[in-house]
């Protein structure tokens, strides 16, 4: 079932990234490629306080966004990347705001 | 050849394969870079002269996609070609990418309503095949520079895209009308 505010959106992208949560160790960063109109990988499972980074190779922009709209990625350019930290347990399924037929998931784990 | 291409593109959905194929040939890596150019900024003008008339939600949505993608695709095209140091070169088949262009903008100009939505996404899918033929089967097998190769095969995967949406688009609105 999908949950609500699992992820939480970094506001800016790439190296501007606020810290992640204290109470989370050695948080990890996830990378996703966006390219031929396609998250890669497309399910990604990570833990709690962990990042995850889109980086779109892609000429077309694209965003990751939230199937039930609670975040989302900025337009994201050719060659950028931006970034949400992973805040809750569960699983969240994604979408791209622009291409909607593109989608993703992501698992949560405590 | 001028001939040929403005007969093809001012009926671009009757075309053969033989016909673009036959229409492309000849053109260098410079004339290519320039009809690509040039006709990303006609579909952006389409979808300009869409936003301005529809009230259809989905034919706004896809007219707003057109620009943003095909403008993210012209600005890499122009990064492209900064980078190699090389200006594109007019041609022309451009010229009659711009000659067909116009007379359906007077076309799509002329309509409104529901009328002009069938007739966008109608021209929308037949742009898109034919640009997407002529990329695929002309452009990338002819063209010289690998980056160039690379670029065009790139764009091609966002226009198929786009091709794919159009005809959904046209499914739709052509359902609505029977309703």
């Amino acid at each position: 079932m999908l949950r609500r505010s699992l992820l939480a959106l970094v506001v800016a992208a790439g190296p501007q990234a606020p810290p992640l949560r204290a109470e989370v160790p050695a948080p990890r960063t996830h990378r996703v490629e966006i390219q031929g109109f396609a998250f890669v990988p497309s399910r990604l499972e990570v833990r709690a306080g962990d990042v995850v980074e889109w980086t779109n190779r892609d000429l077309a922009p694209h965003t990751a966004t939230d199937d039930d709209g609670t975040w989302g990625t900025k337009a994201v350019k050719h060659g950028a990347s931006s970034r949400i930290v992973a805040t809750a347990p569960g699983l969240v399924a994604y979408h791209c705001a622009f291409h909607p037929r593109m989608t993703g998931a992501i698992v949560v784990t405590p | 050849m001028t001939r040929l291409n403005t007969a093809l593109l001012s009926a671009v959905a009757l075309l053969s394969a033989a016909g673009v194929a036959h229409a492309q040939a000849g053109l260098n890596d410079l004339e290519i870079a320039h009809a690509a150019y040039t006709a990303d900024v006609i579909d952006i003008e389409y979808a300009k002269i869409a936003l301005a008339k529809t009230k259809n939600p989905e034919v706004r949505s896809f007219a707003e996609l057109m620009i943003r993608d095909h403008t993210a695709v012209n600005e890499g095209a122009t990064a492209l070609l900064a980078k190699l140091n090389v200006e594109p070169q007019d041609n022309a088949f451009s010229q009659a990418l711009v000659s067909g262009a116009t007379a359906k903008k007077a076309e799509l100009d002329a309509l409104n309503g529901a009328a002009f939505d069938r007739a966008y996404a109608a021209n929308e899918l037949a742009y898109h095949r034919l640009v997407n033929k002529t990329v695929g089967e002309t452009w990338i097998p002819t063209v010289q520079n690998p980056e160039v190769k690379a670029f065009l095969t790139q764009a091609l995967v966002t226009f198929r895209v786009h091709e794919d949406h159009a005809g959904h688009m046209v499914g739709a609105l052509n359902g609505a009308a029977k309703n």
